[in-house]
């Protein structure tokens, strides 16, 4: 390859050939990767034989033991089962807590930089009260301190008849399913698809001919409209389900456990207060003279925020944001101090029951590592959408 | 190519645990892996101990009564005094001890890792940790049983009546396997918590009906229960027993000399309760006519025509190890009735932890 000293006697010799050298240098580095892999691997199989502890996943389908609260899983259930269930109950966290912790964070976030000073010290106050705290001693402090300070389930809170609170649970008006249920959701759905593509219309039309867009009455009126008149033509397909406490049992609503709302607001007030300095930084990261233009062009202080600040901090806000999205998700495993039955929870419970821990903890950390891929993944999609166009 | 990433880093994750694992367990080998030691733990757990001149002993510090700190950071308890007999039989000194604090889903870990040489820590014996927890159950301590407790005002005289209730239950025990299936059929909630303090709190608060855990354990939660929210008599226990719970040590599998030697040590304080050997009397038996006794003690025995030989059982531990077990622990009966007795606050009669003789369970294997 390097030969040809005859038409080129400049070319060095293979040991000081700058490619080959790279080209070794990768080699090197690869080898030492897969030694340090296999005698890891080596390690482990051997040592889990010497101990006579199982390799495989069969025990996968063996009976779960233990009721999981909240949930259908009991003795019978297998063991893959509960672990859903423990995924299901990590999900129910994160799909109610990164929302809301994006809204509280963005709130904080702008409020602290009010010129209001009553407004900016208090968001100040939240953010270093809240960023300074390890989360799982917020959570501990808010489940002993006010989770199980709520009052007793015999002399439950009753607000407006609409819910029900005691220090075992809470439970809040829902919707229950009544016949034709199913197909009142499909329509929702494809009117929600039509309401979603009919904003994008208007909105393209606007840009184009500047004509007014009317983009919300179109698709809230569309979206209005077929969700009531399905309602009539499908008889009342959902009905308010009000949750009433019948001795100790309760009926209707939906029901979350004092321990899921513990982590859950515990969580999202540690989170939000990280969240509100990524967005404080990101309005400040955009330049001056953007607001100077805006102010030049008379824009509201409002419409300044709406179309020349946010849109632009919002592009540097994004992928700090993700990472905290990510910590949320990864906090909840804290649950498992007050006993919340998510994931990690499960796990260690069913160690405990004499299953092998190796193969467990592998299950778990893909458990985590699908879960952080899947939101960064969305949000990086978004991230996409949202970046500057160059043309 | 980004699968290919992925599957890497989880590879790399899960054998960077298992390296630890191993490091921790290298602790106790002392010929290193394919030394010609007992297939299974790597190497002899009594050369490492001697080596170390201490025992590693997993242990309950929440737990009045069986494993507990007290108020001087003191380890007490019926298991702790296991370990010290354990340690005045390998090295006639009950203080060579290391007490390792576990919680109940640490503890087979911390076996199985070799980050303690043996486990006594209010464990039940069961079939599934036998055969998938690589561990080895031992001669049983304590014949236990699960029970329920609840607040004394509640009006639960049985479990039957806990319809629709809250319960709260360790996580990782048999006592929340035990639970599910006594609750086949009535419904309830129950509430995990790896830890008895944060079990405490919601129960203190009322956010439980009931509190379900072996029998001595409810006792001995009972007994410490504080004055200012009623002491003791603000709870019940629940006259049910619903599950059998033999409590004993437990070692690796794979050295059967260290297996023995845990089991002997445990037999050997029930059989001088059968001799009625005691801390106080055990150096008056020099002269006793008894050859059992002079066997168990590893005293003299002298025949017909004036010959003396010393029995040995070969268990690896010196022939009066019994002897330095019961100077350090006492019997049996000293370690029961110290901890958990009638007289002490647990309160806890003998029942089925008697010996044989007394109608109990506890029928010591000849020392011969």
């Amino acid at each position: 390859m390097t030969a040809g000293t005859g038409h080129r006697p400049q070319h060095p010799p293979l040991w000081r050939d700058i490619r080959v050298l790279h080209a070794l240098a990768q080699i090197v580095a690869a080898a030492a990767v897969a030694v340090v892999v296999a005698v890891l691997w080596w390690n482990l199989t051997n040592n889990l034989r010497r101990a006579g502890l199982t390799t495989d996943f069969s025990f996968l389908t063996q009976p779960l033991g233990v009721d999981i609260a909240g949930s259908g899983a009991g003795p019978g259930t297998p063991i893959w089962r509960g672990l859903l269930v423990g995924v299901k109950n990590t999900f129910a966290l994160v799909v109610v807590g990164v929302p809301l912790l994006t809204i509280l964070g963005v709130v904080i976030g702008v409020g602290r930089l009010s010129t209001n000073w009553l407004v900016a010290r208090m968001c100040a106050f939240y953010v270093e009260m809240f960023r300074n705290l390890p989360p799982l001693l917020i959570i501990f402090s808010f489940f002993n301190a006010v989770v199980l300070r709520l009052p007793l389930l015999e002399d439950s809170w009753n607000p407006m008849g609409l819910a029900v609170v005691n220090n075992r649970f809470i439970a809040v008006t829902g919707f229950s399913a009544q016949p034709g249920f199913g197909v009142y959701w499909l329509i929702i759905g494809a009117t929600l698809l039509a309401a979603v593509w009919l904003w994008v219309w208007r909105t393209r039309r606007w840009e184009r001919t500047g004509s007014p867009h009317h983009r919300l009455a179109w698709s809230g009126g569309i979206l209005g409209a077929v969700t009531v008149i399905a309602f009539l033509v499908l008889d009342g397909p959902v009905a308010l389900s009000i949750p009433v406490l019948e001795g100790r049992v309760l009926e209707g609503g939906f029901r979350g456990l004092g321990s899921y709302f513990a982590v859950l607001v515990a969580l999202v007030l540690y989170t939000a207060s990280h969240v509100a300095e990524i967005v404080r930084g990101s309005i400040l990261a955009v330049p001056r003279g953007q607001t100077e233009a805006a102010n030049a062009l008379a824009l509201s202080p409002w419409q300044r925020l709406r179309y020349v600040i946010l849109p632009q901090a919002m592009r540097i806000a994004i992928p700090p944001t993700i990472s905290q999205f990510l910590n949320f998700t990864k906090n909840t495993s804290l649950a498992i101090a007050v006993g919340y039955a998510e994931i990690t929870r499960i796990v260690f419970q069913t160690i405990g029951n004499a299953q092998p821990a190796p193969q467990l903890v592998a299950v778990l950390m893909l458990a985590y590592l699908v879960f952080s891929l899947t939101i960064s993944a969305v949000v990086n999609i978004l991230n996409r959408r949202l970046r500057y166009v160059t043309t | 190519m980004k699968r290919d990433r992925l599957t890497a880093l989880i590879a790399v994750t899960a054998l960077t645990i298992a390296a630890c694992t191993t490091a921790a367990g290298d602790t106790t080998t002392t010929g290193g892996p394919g030394a010609t030691g007992p297939v299974g733990g790597g190497g002899s757990v009594l050369a490492a101990v001697m080596d170390r001149g201490s025992i590693n002993c997993g242990v309950n510090n929440a737990v009045p009564g069986f494993g507990f700190v007290d108020a001087d950071g003191n380890h007490v308890g019926f298991d702790i005094d296991f370990c010290h007999a354990l340690a005045a039989a390998v090295f006639g000194d009950p203080d060579a001890v290391e007490f390792i604090d576990l919680t109940a889903e640490q503890r087979f870990t911390a076996l199985q890792s070799g980050e303690i040489d043996v486990l006594i820590r209010n464990t039940t014996w069961t079939s599934s940790r036998d055969g998938t927890l690589g561990a080895t159950f031992l001669t049983t301590t304590f014949y236990d049983g699960q029970g329920m407790m609840v607040r004394s005002d509640s009006g639960f005289t049985s479990i039957d009546d806990m319809a629709d209730t809250t319960i709260c239950v360790l996580s990782g025990t048999t006592t929340e396997l035990n639970l599910a299936t006594r609750m086949t059929g009535i419904g309830y909630t129950p509430s995990t918590f790896d830890d008895n303090g944060q079990i405490q709190a919601a129960f203190l608060e009322g956010a439980c009906d009931g509190w379900t855990s072996d029998k001595s354990q409810l006792a001995g939660v009972r007994s410490a229960w504080p004055e200012d929210d009623g002491g003791p008599e603000a709870l019940t226990i629940l006259d049910e027993t619903f599950s059998k719970e033999p409590l004993g040590p437990a070692v690796r599998d794979g050295d059967a000399q260290w297996a023995q030697i845990v089991d002997w040590v445990v037999i050997a304080t029930i059989q001088a309760e059968e001799f009625g050997i005691t801390q106080d009397n055990v150096n008056g038996f020099a002269d006793t006519e008894n050859n059992d006794i002079r066997r168990f003690l590893g005293l003299e025995i002298t025949d017909a025509e004036g010959n003396t030989s010393v029995f040995d059982a070969g268990l690896g531990l010196p022939a009066d190890f019994a002897a330095e077990v019961v100077a350090a622990v006492g019997n049996y009966a000293e370690i029961y009735d110290r901890n958990v007795g009638p007289d002490t606050p647990l309160g806890l009669e003998r029942g089925v932890n008697a010996l044989w003789t007394n109608g109990g369970l506890h029928y010591p294997p000849p020392h011969r």
